[in-house]
Parts: structure tokens; C-alpha cells; sequence
């Protein structure tokens, strides 16, 4: 654990100072704000303002859009596979807490029964530097489901933007690794800096106005399987992409073979249980045949089946399924009328 | 403006009829300048019902998106009507969908409501920054009065609402069973001064435009779902076989995609903007649109969803349309 | 470049006509470019314009459709509506920033295998002036 500092201007020198890693910061890009590698005359949006967060969230730097698995090559009778090049040390600066606890989430699938070593590398390879809120937005609710502005606990070092300076302060053995790489531009920090960068968490902390009570809800949700409860929601549901895209612990995904003449490849790409394709079997039955069981399924798979299994809450009160529905699905006001759904009886048919 | 009393008390009454399922309005959301859209199924939920500025969905794409399972053998289908209350914008949806006969007119009950705008999220995060809580806004003369955090603030009207109302000629619904509240005038002649400033610029300069656009994409085809005219059962988006466009996202695919999707609603675009809106990567979608529905306009005189006896354009032809550039 | 570029062309020509006209310019031992890659579709009205998308896609660098006459169409009117599909597609092509060189369509007859020859000469100097398309081809490269 050690603390530094470097002043707003130095930012230039401390991505410069990273040459040995492949740097990737929330960039402007075409008008949206993404993580994207750093180059020369990037300049990060955390360092020139304020910005709440991304609206797709970092969880492509693990689990890209679009992934090659392997390529090969057909024609004559040999079929050549190959795997695509891993990628070397990367480091993420100006991830945001709740978007690092996702990662903590979603390793524990791609860890589970078949571990997967496209994600895993890039798990390993990756060293995360968060950036602490300064500014929740206002559907936020990080601390309700185990977060928190300022959490630290998934990161490997977290920066603060103070006033004309930024507080950086190392969490993991990797992180500290990074200390020691820009050991020529970091100060030590002192208690002036760790004061303010308390009171600054406490400030962003005391901001955020929303929350749910998840106590019993894992458990409730599956008593409400059959119950018109749902329909309120699904019957506004127009069945996009959005919810499960932007957010950061959504992890589905569809292989598919694409093939140019000789030369194909075996991709991944995100795949969103709100889509009717997604569960439709090949006979034609869908087992979720209306936007009905697949809100259900949405909202289930993170509040209940996921905490069933994994016992952890598959979400991280970022607020982008929230923000960005056209519908206003909002997931917190569905939880909390969860509460209040009776479960009936269900009658014999 | 209609007001939420009659609003509520229209519907109550026509929810209660026996040949109406559902009736679709709007509702409060629970946060920020947009409401939300709500289906009621009996009287009850009629009081939540309301219509303000801050209206912006487009209700018509609800009737196509209902999905119905098969009825269980010996029980019969549910034939009684959806009754939907629709802005100008909306109702040349339900026109259209008329036109190419998604469903039959005695299937709906039309509630037209006149429309003097409504907000524009994008605009108002500008103006209000992050806004916490739901906002109440209404139109007074040139001014929207919006209630955030129980303060009241006046705005300039031309400043909150989307472009898409600054160009409105149809505020008024051009179908409806019944009219909630006054007429009100339209604004303005569309001129298409944006569509003739973009097709300045250089076949480089419009690529590099859309590459940065395209490239942004996600496919989570929000702009799709929430399109009235968007209600096939079946996209050829996500068809396999034939597989039009592959799903990984790239230039390559994400170009497909749209071309297809603004292509398949060329003489179809009835310009509600809500491609546009709901778009979370900020794709300027109408840019696109709106050319095709000039082109619309200037080669075959055709505007869609006006009127109901016309047919739709490209299902029709006059032997004497343009083909300068045919050799 | 030592070597002058050769576009592919993909052609799109109906049945009863322009199929026809193509023929003819062959049997009548006419020489037309051999840029051109042939399909032959029942009707120009069958053509899909998402046909010219995935034929872009796909590495062609124009593509021309090729119909009836209007008013001479085995099936009465499909080119009729044919005309109204590319005229509209052409300008969403060009919106985008595609060359509208790569998106060419004409009425070619069976008895006209000379037009024939000269529309592929002039379908594949616009391609050439465009040059190779690489806006949206699908890339091998980024896999």
C-alpha cells in the first residue's frame, strides 16, 4: 500500500510513463466516451472534467463485442486452425469502482465450470487503476448491492481528482508494480491529500439518493415466477438490446463461424437474453416466448439466480440499464414493487 | 394541452368498455424528463395517465409489438381492441400501419392528442444537468414550465423540445376516433435545410462521417425495436439463414445494418425521431432517414402515413418516375 | 501501382431481357469487359437491394442491375418497381459517402447486345474513376 500524488498537468508524463503496457482511459470517441488505447495526443475525459462514466461499460476491455476465438483456413484436405495473439500487460486508468466489482462478478462465470482463458488472460494481463466518483449520477445506487464511490476492493489502485491534483493510492501487488514503473513522476502523498480524498467519498458517498433493500429478494423473486407482476414492465418492454449491452455484468454471448472463401473464424459476440432469438430452439419453440419471461429472465438472473448460485448479486448499481431504457424499465423500481407482489396460491389447473 | 383530469376520465370510460382489452397512454417515470409508456388492462390504471412535455414515446409501436402465443386448443382468441392515445407524429404511424394493413381500423380506438412538443432528454441533461426525481413540464404559449425538484423553472420552448417538433406541420393527430383537447397551430415548414447542408460535404468527408458513426454501434437494435414501422416478425437482421448481415460489429457489418434498416424505411419514415432517442451511443439515425424522406418527397411527390387510401410507395409505381440516372 | 486496377463488377441481369442482350453481345462475338461477373435473376424487380450492400460487402466495387424496358417486362411491371427501389438506394448510397459510380442500373433488351457492351464499358470506367472499394468491405485483416 503506498500513497502518491502528481499534479493535473503531469498526466501527459504518467501515461507517457506507462510506454511498457498498453494504456487504455475513457477517450472521447465520435461523440461518445469509451475506453479506448491511449495515444499520444489523447487526452483522457477523467483528466480534463467531470464525467460520471461510459455508456458502454469497460466490461468490453475483458469480453469485447466481437472476439476471435480461433481462424483456420479450409481447402484441400488439411484444415490449418490457429489461435489468435494473447494481448500483453495492459493497464485500465479511469475505471470506475462499480465497474471493476462487475469484473469480480463475471470472473466467477468465466471461472466456474469451464474456465475460459480468453477472458482469464485478459484478466491477468490487466491491471486496473480506478478513478473514485466524484459525481454519481443520480441512478446510482453502488452502495445497496455491496459498492461504494470510492470502493477499492476490486481495484489494484485507485486515483482521486482532487482540486489541481491527482491522489493515487496503490491497493494490489500490481498496483504497486505501477508505482514503482512511475516512480519518476509520483510524489509521495501526503495526509493533505488523504484527507481530502476521504472527505471527497464521503461527499460522493452522501450524493447518491437511490437504493433498495435487497434482503429477501433472492428469494422472493422465484415465488413470483407465474405472477402478473411481470406484465406492468413487459408490456412497456420493446425487447432491445440496451439493458443487457450497458451492463457491465451481462456476459451472454453467440459463436458464430464466418467464412470469407478459404479463410474463416470462430468469433464470439454479445448476445442479450432480451432478444427472442436468444432462446428460441431450433424446432421453433421458445421457451420464453413473450417479452414477459424475458424481462422476468433479466431481472431473475441478476437479483436471483445469480446470488442463488454465486451468492453475489450480479449488479452494480451503475444506473446504465436505468439511464438508458426508452421505456423506463427502471430496475429498482421493479424490485421494490417485487416487495410488494402477493404470491397467490397457484390453482390447479 | 389536454388535461390530465380528462385525459384520465376519457380513458377510464373507454377502458371500461367491454370491447376494449388495453388502452395504452403515458405515465410519470420515475426519474428525469422522460415518461413512461403504460398499458392498462382496467379502469384503475387509468389514474395514473398523463400527458405533458415530457410524452416523447411513440405509443404505435406497441400495437405491432404485442406477441401472442398460440391459444390453447378450445379456447378462442382475444379479439377486442387496443385503444392508444397518440400525438401527431404517432398517429402517421397508425396511418401507415393501416396502409400496409398490419392491422384493421376497427382494431383500434384512436385518442388523438394535439402536441406542442416534447422534450428532449439530450438537450434538457445540457440545461439541467443530472436530474434526480421526475419532472413535470408544460407547455404555456412559447414557454415550457418545468417542475425539477419542485422548483419550477421557465424555459424558451424552442430551446427544450426535440428539433424533430421545431419542424412539426402534423401537431395535430391526422387520425383519430376522438380529439383530447384543442388543436393546436403547426410551427413550422420542414425545408430540409439540414439534409441540403450535409449532401454538401465531400463523398470522403460523408464516409469519414459515418465510419466514426457506424463504428460506435452496438446492434443492440433499440433503434429497430422501438420503430413503429419496424414490426416484422422476423428481421432480417437477425435471420441465419439467409444470414444479410453477420453479428459480429465492425465497419463492415454495422454499415449493413443500417443501410438495411434506412433502407427499409425509405417512403416509410414517418419521422417521430425515436430511433434517434433511444440511440445510447448518440448515432445520429435520423440523418439518414430524413434524406430518404426528401428524396421521398422531391422524386415521387409521396409523404407517408397522411392518408390512408394511398399505397405505400414502394409497393406502387407511376410509369413516369425519374430514371436520369438509368443508362 | 505498377498494375492498373481491374474493379469487379457484379451484374444482376434479368432473365428474359438483359440476360438475353448479354447473350447476344457474346454469340455475336462482341467483346465486353470481363470485369463483369454475371447473375441472372428472374426479374430486375427481384433484385433485393440489400443484394448491392452484401455484393459491396463482399469485395465487388460497382454493381450494375439490368432490366426490361419499361413497359417490356416479362412480368409487366417489375422493373417499374425496380426503378423507384435503386433510385432511392443509389441516394442513401451516396448519403453515406459510397461513390454513386458503383451502383448503376439500365434497361438492356435481348436484341441489344451492343448497349450491353458499352453500358460494361461505362460501369466499370466509373468503377475504375471510384477505385477499389474499401469503405465497408468486409476485412480479413481485423479478424
Amino acid at each position: 500500500m503506498g500513497d502518491f500524488k502528481f499534479a493535473r498537468e503531469k498526466m501527459a508524463d504518467v501515461l507517457s510513463g506507462l510506454g511498457e503496457y498498453q494504456v487504455l482511459a475513457p477517450l472521447m470517441t465520435g461523440g461518445v466516451v469509451r475506453f479506448r488505447e491511449v495515444e499520444e495526443s489523447d487526452v483522457p475525459v477523467g483528466e480534463r472534467g467531470r464525467y460520471d462514466n461510459t455508456v458502454v461499460p469497460p466490461k468490453e476491455l475483458m469480453f469485447p463485442e466481437t472476439e476471435t476465438l480461433f481462424r483456420y483456413q479450409l481447402g484441400g484436405t488439411d484444415i490449418n486452425v490457429s489461435e489468435p495473439e494473447g494481448d500483453t500487460g495492459r493497464v485500465v486508468i479511469g475505471i470506475r469502482p462499480c465497474d471493476a466489482q462487475a469484473f469480480a462478478i463475471v470472473d466467477r462465470v468465466f471461472g466456474w465450470d469451464y474456465p475460459d482463458p480468453y477472458y482469464q488472460k485478459r484478466r491477468e494481463n490487466t491491471t486496473l487503476v480506478g478513478l473514485a466518483c466524484d459525481e454519481p449520477c443520480s441512478n446510482c445506487f453502488c452502495p445497496s448491492v455491496g459498492g461504494g464511490p470510492a470502493s477499492e476492493e476490486y481495484l489494484d489502485a485507485i486515483m482521486y481528482n482532487l482540486d489541481d491534483t491527482f491522489y493515487l493510492k496503490t491497493i494490489t501487488k500490481k498496483g504497486e508494480e505501477l508505482a514503482r514503473v512511475l516512480s519518476g513522476v509520483l510524489q509521495e502523498a501526503g495526509d493533505a491529500e488523504k484527507k481530502a480524498a476521504e472527505k471527497q467519498a464521503e461527499e460522493a458517498t452522501s450524493r447518491i439518493v437511490r437504493s433498495i433493500d435487497t434482503d429477501g429478494i433472492p428469494e422472493k423473486l422465484p415465488s413470483l415466477y407465474g405472477h402478473p407482476f411481470w406484465e406492468q414492465f413487459s408490456d412497456r418492454c420493446l425487447g432491445c438490446g440496451i439493458c443487457t449491452y450497458l451492463c457491465p455484468t451481462c456476459h451472454c454471448f453467440d459463436i458464430q463461424d464466418e467464412v470469407e472463401h478459404f479463410d474463416g473464424r470462430r468469433a464470439r459476440m454479445w448476445d442479450t437474453c432480451m432478444f427472442k432469438e436468444y432462446s428460441l430452439h431450433a424446432s421453433g419453440h421458445n421457451p420464453r416466448p413473450t417479452r414477459k419471461e424475458r424481462t422476468r429472465n433479466r431481472i431473475s438472473h441478476k437479483y436471483s439466480y445469480f446470488p442463488l448460485n454465486f451468492d453475489v448479486i450480479a449488479c452494480v448499481g451503475c444506473g446504465r440499464c436505468i439511464n438508458y431504457c426508452p421505456v423506463n424499465i427502471d430496475i429498482l423500481d421493479v424490485l421494490e414493487k417485487s416487495r410488494e407482489a402477493e404470491v397467490k396460491e397457484e390453482k390447479p389447473a | 394541452m389536454v388535461d390530465n383530469k380528462t385525459l384520465q376520465n376519457k380513458a377510464r370510460e373507454v377502458i371500461s368498455r367491454d370491447d376494449v382489452r388495453r388502452l395504452i397512454g403515458w405515465k410519470r417515470g420515475t426519474f428525469g424528463f422522460e415518461a413512461a409508456p403504460a398499458v392498462i388492462k382496467d379502469p384503475s390504471g387509468a389514474d395514473d395517465l398523463i400527458f405533458d412535455a415530457t410524452c416523447v414515446n411513440n405509443l404505435a409501436s406497441f400495437i405491432t409489438l404485442e406477441e401472442k402465443p398460440p391459444v390453447p386448443r378450445g379456447e378462442e382468441p382475444d379479439t377486442r381492441k387496443t385503444a392508444i392515445m397518440v400525438k401527431g407524429c404517432d398517429s402517421r404511424a397508425i396511418v401507415l400501419q393501416l396502409v400496409e394493413k398490419a392491422y384493421e381500423r376497427d382494431d383500434v380506438i384512436v385518442l388523438g392528442i394535439p402536441c406542442s412538443g416534447v422534450i428532449d432528454r439530450r438537450k434538457a441533461r445540457e440545461m439541467f444537468g443530472d436530474v434526480a426525481g421526475a419532472v413535470e413540464a408544460t407547455c404555456e404559449g412559447d414557454k415550457l414550465v418545468c417542475e425539477v425538484g419542485g422548483e419550477k423553472k421557465e424555459v424558451d420552448r424552442k430551446e427544450l423540445v426535440m428539433d424533430k417538433c421545431l419542424r412539426c406541420r402534423y401537431p395535430n393527430p391526422v387520425i383519430s376516433d376522438e380529439l383530447l383537447g384543442d388543436e393546436v397551430e403547426k410551427f413550422a415548414d420542414d425545408d430540409f435545410s439540414d439534409v441540403a447542408e450535409f449532401a454538401k460535404k465531400s463523398p470522403a468527408d460523408k464516409w469519414a462521417f459515418w465510419d466514426e458513426q457506424f463504428s460506435k454501434c452496438v446492434r443492440c437494435y433499440s433503434c429497430r425495436s422501438v420503430c413503429p414501422m419496424c414490426y416484422c416478425v422476423e428481421c432480417v437482421v437477425t435471420n441465419l439463414r439467409p444470414q444479410w448481415t453477420r453479428r459480429s460489429t465492425d465497419i463492415s457489418e454495422n454499415t449493413a445494418y443500417h443501410l438495411q434498416r434506412a433502407w427499409h424505411l425509405s417512403g416509410r419514415c414517418i419521422e417521430c425521431n425515436e430511433c434517434e432517442r433511444v440511440c445510447p451511443v448518440d448515432i445520429p439515425i435520423m440523418t439518414l432517414n430524413r434524406r430518404m424522406t426528401r428524396d421521398v418527397k422531391e422524386l415521387f411527390d409521396y409523404e407517408p402515413g397522411v392518408d390512408v387510401e394511398t399505397e405505400p410507395l414502394l409497393a406502387s409505381f407511376n410509369p413516369q418516375d425519374p430514371e436520369e440516372f438509368i443508362m | 501501382m505498377s498494375e492498373e486496377f481491374e474493379p469487379n463488377i457484379v451484374a444482376f441481369l434479368c432473365n428474359w431481357c438483359s440476360y438475353a442482350g448479354a447473350d447476344l453481345a457474346g454469340t455475336s462475338r462482341m467483346h465486353y469487359l470481363p470485369n463483369v461477373k454475371i447473375i441472372r435473376v428472374m426479374c430486375s424487380g427481384r433484385v433485393n437491394p440489400l443484394f448491392l450492400v452484401n455484393a459491396l460487402q463482399q469485395g465487388a466495387d460497382g454493381v450494375l442491375i439490368s432490366g426490361c424496358h419499361p413497359g417490356d417486362c416479362h412480368y409487366l411491371e417489375g422493373n417499374f418497381f425496380a426503378r423507384r427501389r435503386f433510385t432511392l438506394m443509389r441516394n442513401l448510397m451516396e448519403h453515406v459517402g459510397v461513390d454513386p459510380g458503383r451502383v448503376n442500373m439500365s434497361w438492356v433488351s435481348a436484341s441489344e447486345g451492343a448497349k450491353f457492351q458499352d453500358v460494361v464499358a461505362e460501369v466499370v470506367e466509373k468503377a475504375k474513376e471510384a477505385g477499389p472499394m474499401d469503405q465497408f468491405r468486409r476485412r480479413q485483416l481485423n479478424w
